[in-house]
């Protein structure tokens, strides 16, 4: 199940670290939300969170980075972009093939 | 196996300065992704899949030789993406030939053909050509029609051209051992000068989860692919490594043996996974937590791996690090039984 559109909801259940943890492994940009009510979109694809300072790291929308941001800065993480890995697996792939393969032959003229 | 004899020499010297000088851990591959962006949509490979600002993004050659220079490997792979669309792939390989690396540039070869010019034939450059099978097999892997069509006359052109050429396969689950057999005989056939082979391996990140091979079946899988191999087959890879696969030697990974590059810094641990990055290569050797990692870790995400990129380094390892493995690998070489 894809984590498009997800707007964690930060609290007892939930932390900061999970909610990045699933961020990182997300295929698709993210909204950073900062503690200061900034927002910054892009790829997460790092980060630490055993160092002295975790950190996140980004690419923004426009491809500039890396940007590290500091755990401590951030509020929340939204899940805002295209998933870029739904939709494109191989099942999806042999399922057009079958279906492609299904469609009846135009007939001659037709 | 047909590595030929100046790269075999290079890696044995390199391996045993590395046991000179006592280095625990040192790489034996580079693999350098200068970039993420392909002309296929592979459902096997997580690596295309993310958003266009980072598909539009590639290193520059000076960073990739930063990296070179840093890992200090005798050997580079570039993979990605696809190679072929990088725009200075050319400066960036006439840099490392220059500087002695053996390259391997993987490519789907679609526009292999076209790009050919950009190359001179080389001892230290080889076009390992991405190939999964017979037509039907292959053009299924990469979810694209016609594309088998397209790379056998660029590899019959490359080698006309005097380049070397190799293949890398993939088999996944469902893999049928006699048409992959055929798939040998047909890439001999086109006088490739060796074949690698691997199973895929099912990482979190690649989209189609259950295709990819579980351990025993890896094994099933290879021994009866191998276990009668055709005395005109030729490998570019360990003979050892082989008879990993087949469940005939026990091994352990060794995921800093084919350090990965790319955007995003020194990829931890391996090729495969991706558990963050090191903004060198240094701190990727140094900091990464090594212990977390292979099978006897219980890492859930090693249990069924065996690719080649953590094991090849460990089969390269065992045939210059011991006199058995060293005379292992000679036999088998001798007698091309696996």
């Amino acid at each position: 199940m894809s984590l498009q559109g997800w707007v964690p909801d930060i609290g007892p259940y939930l932390t900061l670290e999970e909610v990045i943890e699933h961020a990182f492994d997300y295929r698709g940009n993210v909204t950073v939300v900062r503690r200061d009510g900034t927002e910054m979109v892009g790829y997460l694809f790092n980060r630490d969170a055993q160092g002295p300072e975790p950190f996140v790291q980004l690419f923004d929308e426009a491809g500039n980075g890396p940007i590290r941001v500091r755990y401590a800065e951030i509020a929340t993480v939204r899940f805002t972009g295209k998933d870029t890995a739904e939709g494109n697996s191989w099942k999806a792939w042999i399922e057009r093939k079958e279906r492609e393969k299904a469609q009846p032959v135009p007939a001659p003229g037709a | 196996m047909s590595v030929p004899v100046s790269q075999m020499w290079t890696v044995a010297t390199y391996v045993l300065r590395q046991r000179l000088a006592r280095r625990p851990r040192y790489p034996l591959v580079l693999m350098l992704e200068p970039l993420f962006r392909c002309n296929l949509a592979c459902a096997g490979c997580g690596k295309i899949q993310y958003p266009a600002q980072i598909l539009r993004k590639h290193l520059s050659v000076e960073k990739c030789l930063q990296a070179v220079e840093e890992c200090g490997a005798p050997m580079v792979s570039i993979p990605g993406g696809e190679p072929l669309m990088y725009p200075d792939i050319d400066r960036l390989v006439a840099e490392l030939v220059k500087r002695k690396k053996y390259v391997y540039l993987c490519t789907n070869a679609i526009l292999l053909k076209e790009k050919l010019d950009l190359f001179t034939p080389s001892k230290y450059l080889s076009f390992s050509v991405h190939m999964d099978g017979l037509r039907e097999e292959h053009d299924e892997a990469v979810c694209r029609d016609g594309v088998y069509d397209e790379a056998v006359p660029a590899i019959q052109e490359a080698l006309a051209r005097g380049f070397r050429v190799t293949t890398n396969t993939t088999l996944f689950d469902g893999a049928s051992p006699l048409r992959v057999r055929e798939f040998f005989d047909e890439m001999m056939r086109l006088g490739v000068e060796g074949m690698m082979v691997s199973p895929g391996y099912s990482y979190s990140k690649a989209p189609d989860q259950e295709h990819f091979l579980r351990r025993s079946r890896t094994n099933q899988l290879f021994s009866e692919i191998l276990s009668k191999p055709k005395r005109h087959w030729r490998f570019n890879q360990s003979p050892l490594f082989l008879r990993f696969l087949m469940g005939k030697q026990d091994y352990e990974c060794t995921p800093w043996g084919n350090p990965t590059y790319n955007m995003f810094g020194w990829q931890r641990p391996c090729y495969l996974l991706q558990d963050g990055y090191a903004e060198t290569f240094k701190e990727l050797m140094e900091t990464t937590p090594w212990e977390n990692y292979g099978r006897k870790s219980g890492n859930e995400k090693c249990q069924d791996c065996m690719v080649h990129c953590g094991f090849e380094p460990t089969a390269v390892n065992h045939t210059f690090n011991s006199a058995r493995g060293f005379a292992e690998t000679v036999m088998v070489t001798l007698t091309g039984k696996l």
